[in-house]
């Protein structure tokens, strides 16, 4: 396949549209500098988009990250770039980066289409949608999310049967097949690197059941169930459609765990959890809800009262790890921990168990550099060369790193780091001109 | 009201304990414990009172007993504060505590010490040896003769005041009323384990642990019951030798599997090997192979002219008899078997 080759620069690169991403992004084009925002997945709005609310003060998270969003994306100083990934970064000089972005086909005119779903219904491929993480399907030719931006199509071409039902269907002609992988070299001044973090997978704790037992689901998936755009329009437990009567939240999955590799706390576990089963507790009013700890940590400012508020709505607080979940043949599950107040083994049955799993370094951020070497964490997050003083900054000078790609970090602290972040680029720059 | 003692920690390390006082009480051990019931919750309980060093009720308890150690809870624990080695040295601690003369804990806390004993006897059977003029017959007869006198006196003036005194702290010091009448319906806990350990049935790991386990134990006590009541060296009767060669060779083929198992450390059980876990697997391997060898030997006519295999077979039994057996792990098989029994009493 030939590759067209195109050559751009801008002053600042940044690795990541998420929230932190793009706050950092909207700081440095506000200030005049023009902004290179890229992004692997099709959208921007990293995982805050997909969430229901935030915590402690139950906003909707997507009413707050969509204006954000679309003032990222009307930005005259800031280009997005979705579904491309960066590589080969070379620092040529103080003041000059140079880096390879790779564009993959999206087989769709972006600036075309009317997100109008034609192309949807044309579809004859059914595959998992990894954007409702796998509760329901989608076509191979889909709009991601309701709230995506861009707003457009794309086409996946892995499960695409190339039978141009699509092609035909679409009123604008924007579908093309005959789009492909754009390489451009790049040169900036800066980079921001906002790569975020990526959860647990509990396939890895088989003793849990998640992937075998339909009952047992991650907190993710309940962050969908409960969003305004949720995939079922109410809640429903996977394994038969019942609504769920006893719902068990397991903290620390994949955290705090050394037997799976990661002994840190991840720092949001527990209140995205509070939040859910207060969440749940209006959605489901009769439902009970149980959450088995080992700690709460409601350290944050108006953690320690969202907790309390929880309590106070009738939300089962109980001390003890689950050990193992088994199933029952209706599809309900026991769970088996030690009641820790009581010293006592103890099994409890419920209906639906969510999994809070934890917080893990987005992986392979270092081999992105070529002749700097960015220095990570013993926990293989990005290290941050002056933790105190100057939270910021990497090992390589132009190189600063904002939100949970340096650790595990609620939204605010991801915004604060992002606000820090771009300061510190700014003044890079004046400092380099 | 209980007074703690922190430093109790630096003392079950001497017994192989590590990390457990990494722990933050989670309760995940308990909880994949398959043993673990709502009455009976451990082992979280005992790294919970060992950290504390709460010594009265580590040694009033009979939960360490309770453990058959598949080692579910230290591959789990996300502290890794391995509370399955905490277990295996609280029983090590216990029979310390339980032993009267108080050479088990020093010979488990000393490993000079214990080689010494075993030189020891290494000398005491040379000069035997060297007494009778190194005379197979004499030797023969002598060592048969040693062993039945050893059984009674490791078994009456060692073992029998050593369970009585596990009685003791387990039932009486704790105040446990227990009418006469259960003592003798519960009986047959004791019996039963003793002879079937079938409460390693209900562990999580595969099964063939318990059915090798099982099998060495019934291939030793057969090889015991050979050796000393039928006089196997001497015995004239086909049956009784062919016995003796099938049991034997289960006690080393069985034994030479654990041994293995303790170098490769891929099980979660055999990570961890104390000194004593050494002496007590190799022993048994020893005994059981030279036994073999020697009624090899005396069948193909050759001991007389090899007489130093009986001599090493005489050295193996002595140590195992005088040091293993009433200071070492062997004990396990009595008090796992009485604590079995003292549970079923306390319920």
């Amino acid at each position: 396949m030939e590759e067209s080759l195109k050559s751009i620069c801008y002053d600042a690169l940044v690795i990541g549209a998420g929230i932190a991403g793009g706050e950092a992004a909207l700081n440095l084009a506000n200030t005049g500098y023009k902004v290179l925002l890229v992004d692997k997945e099709l959208s921007v709005g990293g995982k805050m988009i997909m969430l229901s609310k935030v915590f402690p003060t139950l906003d909707c998270a997507a009413c707050i990250t969509t204006p954000k969003v679309s003032e990222i994306s009307r930005h005259p100083n800031i280009t997005i770039f979705t579904g491309s990934e960066v590589s080969n970064i070379r620092k040529l000089s103080d003041n000059e980066f140079a880096a390879k972005v790779t564009k993959k086909p999206r087989y769709v005119h972006v600036e075309d289409c009317t997100a109008c779903q034609l192309c949807e219904k044309a579809c004859p491929t059914s595959v998992r949608d990894q954007y409702q993480f796998g509760l329901i399907g989608r076509k191979a030719a889909f709009i991601p999310f309701s709230i995506c931006s861009p707003k457009a199509a794309a086409i996946d071409i892995d499960n695409c049967t190339l039978c141009g039902a699509c092609e035909r269907a679409c009123p604008t002609h924007c579908i093309d097949f005959t789009m492909e992988t754009e390489t451009i070299e790049l040169h900036v001044k800066t980079i921001i690197v906002a790569t975020g973090f990526n959860l647990f997978d509990p396939n890895n704790m088989p003793r849990y059941g998640y992937g075998k037992f339909k009952n047992v689901i991650t907190a993710m998936q309940m962050e969908r169930e409960i969003a305004p755009t949720r995939p079922y329009h109410t809640i429903l437990r996977p394994g038969d459609g019942k609504v769920p009567d006893r719902i068990a939240y397991v903290l620390c999955v994949g955290s705090r765990d050394a037997s799976v590799g990661n002994p840190i706390c991840s720092q949001i576990c527990c209140m995205y959890s509070i939040k859910q089963a207060q969440l749940l507790m209006g959605a489901l009013p009769m439902a009970d809800v149980t959450i088995y700890y080992i700690n709460i940590r409601s350290f944050g400012k108006g953690f320690e009262e969202f907790y309390q508020q929880a309590k106070g709505m009738g939300v089962n607080f109980v001390k003890g790890k689950i050990g193992r979940i088994s199933e029952k043949e209706n599809g309900n599950l026991i769970l088996r921990y030690e009641d820790i107040n009581k010293g006592k083994l103890q099994e409890a049955e419920h209906d639906m168990v969510i999994l809070s799993t934890g917080v893990l370094p987005n992986k392979g951020i270092d081999g992105l550099f070529e002749n700097e070497t960015l220095y990570l964490d013993e926990f293989s997050f990005v290290g941050q060369s002056d933790k105190l003083a100057s939270p910021a900054k990497t090992s390589i000078g132009g190189v600063f790193v904002a939100g949970a790609a340096t650790g595990p970090m609620d939204i605010p602290d991801s915004i604060l780091s992002a606000g820090a972040a771009s300061s510190e680029a700014i003044s890079y720059i004046i400092q380099h001109a | 009201m209980a007074k703690i003692n922190p430093s109790f920690g630096k003392e079950l390390k001497k017994y192989g304990a590590i990390n457990f006082n990494a722990c933050y009480n989670c309760g995940n051990c308990t909880a994949v414990c398959s043993l673990s019931t709502e009455d009976v919750s451990f082992p979280r309980e005992m790294v919970r009172v060992s950290t504390l060093g709460l010594e009265d009720e580590i040694q009033s308890s009979l939960k360490p007993w309770e453990c058959y150690y598949c080692g579910e809870c230290s591959t789990h624990c996300p502290q890794e504060a391995n509370p399955g080695e905490l277990m295996m040295s609280l029983r090590r601690y216990l029979t310390a505590k339980y032993d009267w003369t108080g050479l088990s804990g020093l010979m488990y806390k000393s490993l000079p010490l214990t080689i010494s004993a075993f030189v020891l006897s290494l000398i005491g059977v040379l000069y035997f040896a060297f007494s009778v003029n190194f005379d197979l017959e004499k030797m023969v007869h002598w060592g048969h003769l040693f062993e039945m006198i050893a059984i009674g006196t490791v078994g009456f003036v060692i073992l029998l005041p050593n369970v009585a005194r596990m009685w003791w702290l387990t039932i009486l010091k704790p105040g446990t009323k227990v009418p006469f009448k259960k003592y003798v319906s519960s009986i047959g806990e004791l019996i039963v384990h003793m002879f079937t350990q079938k409460r390693a049935l209900g562990c999580d790991d595969n099964q063939l642990r318990w059915f090798e386990h099982f099998i060495m134990v019934i291939g030793y006590l057969s090889l015991l019951f050979t050796t000393v009541f039928l006089n196997w060296f001497s015995s004239e009767y086909l049956i009784v030798t062919l016995f003796g060669y099938l049991v034997s060779t289960i006690v080393f083929v069985v034994t030479f599997d654990f041994v293995l198992s303790r170098i490769k450390k891929k099980k979660q059980i055999s990570k961890h090997s104390q000194p004593s876990d050494w002496f007590f697997v190799i022993w048994l391997f020893l005994m059981g192979l030279s036994a073999f060898m020697v009624r090899l030997f005396i069948d193909l006519d050759l001991l007389e002219s090899n007489k130093w295999l009986y001599l090493v077979h005489l050295t193996v039994l002595v140590q195992w008899a005088l040091i293993i057996v009433p200071f070492g792990k062997w004990t396990h098989f009595l008090y796992r078997s009485f604590a079995m029994y003292f549970a079923k009493l306390k319920a």
